[in-house]
């Protein structure tokens, strides 16, 4: 009914059926008697799961040896920059705060708002820590190239798109530099430190030089989703809740 | 859904998961079973597997040391039971004494052991007549002199003690 009163033009009756339409979705059960979610149930319900999903798994990694979970906390550091992107999502009009938080709302409203706005800081700082190396050199390098980026942003005049272009580049960068490229470069643990030299030797020079933690391969698959996870909240967030 | 209902389930969803996240990360457990166990000792419900200590202490009383230790271990995989972790010490004791010099590779786990006795229950005293030394402090002194090199170790005399 609601499509093809869509895609004629506009009569007086059809905007009554407009109006219907629009009823109709507000409504629990369409005419088939099955469930329609609401944009509402959309945000308040899917949007903490998929962010929580983020804050579990973006600490988590496998160990390489019998891949038993690791579960790594995360560094100040990975905080710092959390605020900051908030500020950055704030600012390019992703999230806009007035329409997240509202005298006209109810009290229970604004503190849902609330709850989801802190899953996803906790889902940013866990994608940092996911992202950024967790010790040696690569950890500052990665460290800097994330500071210099967000600070840059920080200053510069954003719209929604470009940011999260940006974002979704800088992102994908660290997570091939650390999870394909410097994963490649770890040597596998072997039996003893003399084998595993003359088995890998310049990977083990890299795991050395460069300290290098030796995960499983596990690892990478659950960090993929796990930026995936996150992209696509952010895609589904709202940038008004009340209005 | 009425809107009020998705705001409540949404505050709901949030604290509920992030604080299963939050214990989740502070009790780091490395296995599914793991997080079971460790949810016991949260809740304050953890028990040690009866049957495990009691092949332990059968496997210890026969002086099969490393055998106790696999069945102590299965029975408190918390490492939260003050009895069985005074046994798992006094095991590396008993392994690792030698009349001539002692095991430091014993004793060290040894001392491990007996220093979680002590911070799990300060006032931990063992009823198992076996046992010459019932308190965790003697252990730990006895342990702790094993693993230094003074000159009493160099008295002849040494050879004449005996194991506890």
């Amino acid at each position: 009914m609601s499509q093809k009163t869509l895609q004629t033009k506009p009569r007086p009756a059809d905007d009554l059926e407009v109006i219907d339409a629009e009823i109709a979705v507000s409504e629990d059960k369409d005419l088939q008697g099955s469930t329609i979610y609401h944009p509402t149930s959309t945000s308040y319900i899917l949007l903490p799961l998929i962010f929580l999903a983020v804050t579990f798994l973006g600490g988590l990694r496998f160990a390489e040896a019998d891949n038993a979970f690791l579960f790594i906390k995360p560094a100040l550091i990975c905080l710092v920059f959390a605020s900051v992107i908030l500020v950055l999502y704030i600012r390019a009009h992703l999230i806009d705060i007035g329409g997240w938080f509202s005298h006209s709302s109810t009290g229970v409203q604004n503190a849902a708002n609330a709850a989801i706005l802190l899953t996803l800081f906790t889902a940013s700082v866990q994608l940092f820590n996911s992202l950024i190396p967790e010790q040696g050199l690569p950890m500052w390098v990665v460290g800097f190239c994330f500071i210099w980026t967000l600070w840059n942003n920080l200053f510069s005049e954003f719209d929604t798109k470009r940011l999260l272009k940006s974002l979704a580049a800088l992102f994908g960068m660290a997570f091939v530099v650390k999870y394909l490229v410097l994963a490649n470069l770890t040597a596998p643990t072997g039996d003893g430190w003399l084998q595993r030299i003359f088995n890998n030797p310049g990977r083990e020079a890299f795991t050395w030089l460069l300290d290098l933690p030796r995960y499983s391969a596990a690892t990478g698959y659950a960090q993929f989703f796990t930026l995936a996870l996150y992209l696509i909240g952010l895609y589904l967030t709202p940038r008004s809740l009340t209005k | 859904m009425k809107p009020a209902y998705s705001h409540i389930l949404c505050i709901a969803i949030t604290a509920v998961g992030l604080a299963l996240i939050t214990f989740l990360y502070w009790s780091r457990p490395r296995t599914f079973a793991e997080v079971g166990t460790k949810a016991q000792v949260a809740a304050g419900i953890y028990e040690i597997d009866k049957a495990a200590f009691a092949s332990g202490l059968d496997a210890f009383h026969r002086e099969d040391y490393e055998g106790a230790r696999i069945a102590f271990n299965r029975a408190d995989p918390e490492r939260h039971d003050a009895s069985t972790q005074y046994y798992i010490a006094y095991s590396y004791y008993r392994q690792g004494w030698g009349r001539l010099s002692n095991d430091d590779k014993l004793f060290a786990p040894g001392l491990e052991a007996v220093n979680r006795v002590i911070a799990l229950d300060p006032n931990f005293r063992s009823n198992d007549p076996d046992l010459k030394m019932q308190a965790p402090s003697e252990l730990k002194t006895e342990l702790e002199e094993g693993l230094k090199i003074t000159p009493s170790d160099f008295n002849p005399l040494k050879l004449t003690r005996e194991r506890k």
